[in-house]
């Protein structure tokens, strides 16, 4: 414990020594007594100078939360020596606010024990350790103060609000497990793709009778079978742009939550991909274990500033499996990622690109030379989308506000009706 | 308290106030950039400006000078009060209370303790020998206690 003792005290023991000898000196009992009260004051400090004994614990109630969820922090104190006056402090990262008084200050009276509950709202997602708690034991007058932390920090993992998706994006290619995706190839399934004649091997049920009737000989179903689907979530933490706590990054976080929630839900194996100055990866997996490996990943990602240029070949195979739909959300920011993502097509790799748009995040100044840089800006990412969809990638836009549904609905429309152009 | 000594002394007004402004000057620099290292220093000359209304009206025992000394040590006390509560922590009911009940202890203490020196003074009292030598034992005692309180903030 950090004691600190106010600097008055010594400044009255100096006044009263100062009056006394004055007074001594000039044999006037009026200095003397002017040098009274500061000799009491000096002396009241030193009897109040005893060191407490503070005991303090901090305990959350959950360890886990969405935004906009609040937790509780308990905070337990005693002090077997009582303190006139206790100050608590819980310090809280900048993405989580106390709803209730902190720091505060009590009086805690020997060999009693107070417990306290903060009421903690968390406003951003992320990972945290709370703690510890500090706390600052004062006398009665203020002479002396006892400064200490307590309590082992306690972790709090704030997960992204997840988005309601009613459809999903379908891949061009599914893969070979089962699944909820109806494949384009023919097998066995339920959704009636198409007749052919009937070949040794085929069973009795999957005759179709009127078409067999028809043609006067045995003619059988087929089925597009139901597959999964690998889908790898790309995330490009190269850059953002963020302005009064709100950024890209933000954006592509919840995005990326939202889907892989939905696509583990169909029993799809999503992987993860955060591709940017900290580079790191999931190897697709199904099941809910993976939804939380995915959302812990997540919560570690960040913007870290590189300089280091990065192409698709540092990531390991299995980090990229064929035939998967790759998720790219990105700002748009940075060119690495642009050329990362325009190999991943050139290799084969059926790619979706969802611009987190920082367009509404971006305010240029008033001046000519402002307007024309921005101008510029704009015109820039135009051509960069022109070099994606000549390559015949889908590149959709979503901006804060808008459902995810939106771009994805788009997506489809796009592979629905867009056609090679040939000269 | 500078009034109190102006009248006291109307000569040297001039020099009083010079004095008194000086201390004010202090306790409001204490009071407004927070340096409470500096607020024994802004009493100093409060003190010094009673002492010098001392020594010119001459004649007896002052028997306002436990008041003075009282409203010397509230001023400084209420001074660190007011920069304590800059740090805008909310207190539970009582705390305050507690610390106001034991200012005014302090400070009656400091009253009572005063005016007893000043009553001891005008009491017929022989063994000028005995008074002077626990006077000095009191001055060595405090100067050791001054040094020892300082030693512990510096």
């Amino acid at each position: 414990m950090t004691r600190s003792t106010s600097p008055r005290l010594g400044g009255y023991a100096s006044l009263a020594a100062l009056g006394l000898i004055t007074g001594l000196a000039a044999g006037r009992v009026e200095l003397i007594a002017l040098a009274a009260p500061f000799a009491l004051a000096a002396l009241a400090g030193a009897v109040l100078g005893r060191t407490p004994r503070i005991e303090a614990a901090l305990s959350l109630d959950r360890d886990r939360a969405l935004e906009g969820d609040a937790a509780s922090a308990t905070i337990k104190v005693s002090s077997a020596t009582g303190v006139d006056r206790l100050e608590l402090l819980l310090p809280l990262p900048g993405e989580l606010v106390a709803a209730g008084r902190n720091p505060r200050a009590l009086r805690l009276p020997a060999g009693e024990q107070r417990t306290l509950e903060l009421a903690i709202r968390c406003e951003r997602w992320g990972a945290f350790r709370l703690g510890p708690l500090l706390f600052r034991g004062r006398d009665l007058l203020g002479f002396h103060a006892w400064e200490a932390a307590a309590g082992e920090p306690q972790p709090l993992r704030v997960y992204p609000s997840v988005e309601t998706l009613h459809a999903l994006l379908p891949p061009l290619e599914t893969q070979v497990f089962v699944g909820n995706q109806v494949s384009r190839a023919h097998g066995d399934g339920i959704e009636f793709a198409d007749v052919r004649q009937w070949a040794p091997g085929d069973r009795v049920r999957r005759i179709n009778w009127r078409a067999s009737a028809r043609r006067g000989e045995l003619w059988v179903n087929e089925q597009h079978p139901e597959r999964n689907t690998d889908v790898i979530l790309f995330l490009d933490t190269f850059a953002e742009v963020r302005v009064h706590g709100r950024g890209t990054h933000d954006l592509a976080v919840r995005a990326a939550t939202s889907l892989a929630h939905r696509y583990l839900q169909r029993k799809d194996r999503v992987g993860l991909v955060s591709f940017g100055g900290f580079l790191s990866w999931l190897l697709p997996r199904s099941g809910t274990l993976q939804l939380y490996k995915i959302v812990d990943s997540l919560l570690q990602t960040d913007i870290v500033l590189t300089f280091a240029s990065r192409g698709v070949d540092v990531l390991p195979r299995r980090s990229l499996p064929p035939k998967a739909l790759v998720l790219a959300l990105t700002p748009l920011l940075d060119p690495r990622s642009a050329g990362a993502l325009l190999d991943l097509r050139a290799r084969g790799f059926d790619l979706v690109v969802v611009e987190v748009s920082p367009v509404e995040f971006v305010h240029p100044g008033p001046d000519e030379l402002s307007q024309l840089s921005y101008r510029l800006w704009k015109l820039s990412r135009e051509a960069l989308r022109s070099r994606y969809e000549s390559a015949g990638v889908p590149v959709v836009q979503w901006r804060e506000g808008v459902p995810l549904d939106v771009p994805l609905e788009e997506v489809r429309a796009y592979r629905r009706y867009a056609r090679a152009a040939r000269a | 308290m500078l009034g109190y000594a102006v009248a006291r002394s109307p000569g040297l007004a001039g020099l009083l106030v010079a004095f008194g402004a000086v201390g004010a000057v202090l306790l409001l620099a204490v009071l407004v950039r927070g340096l409470d290292e500096l607020l024994p220093w802004a009493l100093a000359p409060l003190g010094v400006v009673y002492a010098i209304s001392l020594f010119a009206a001459g004649g007896g025992i002052d028997e306002a000078a436990p008041l003075v000394a009282t409203a010397l040590l509230l001023c400084g006390e209420l001074a660190t009060w007011s920069l304590d509560a800059r740090w805008s922590i909310p207190a539970e009911q009582g705390v305050e209370l507690r610390r106001a009940a034991a200012l005014g202890a302090l400070a009656l203490a400091g009253l009572v303790a005063s005016a007893a020196v000043v009553a001891s003074a005008a009491a017929p009292a022989g063994g000028g020998l005995a008074w002077t030598t626990l006077g000095a034992a009191s001055a060595v005692g405090i100067v050791g206690v001054a040094v020892a309180l300082l030693r512990r903030t510096g």
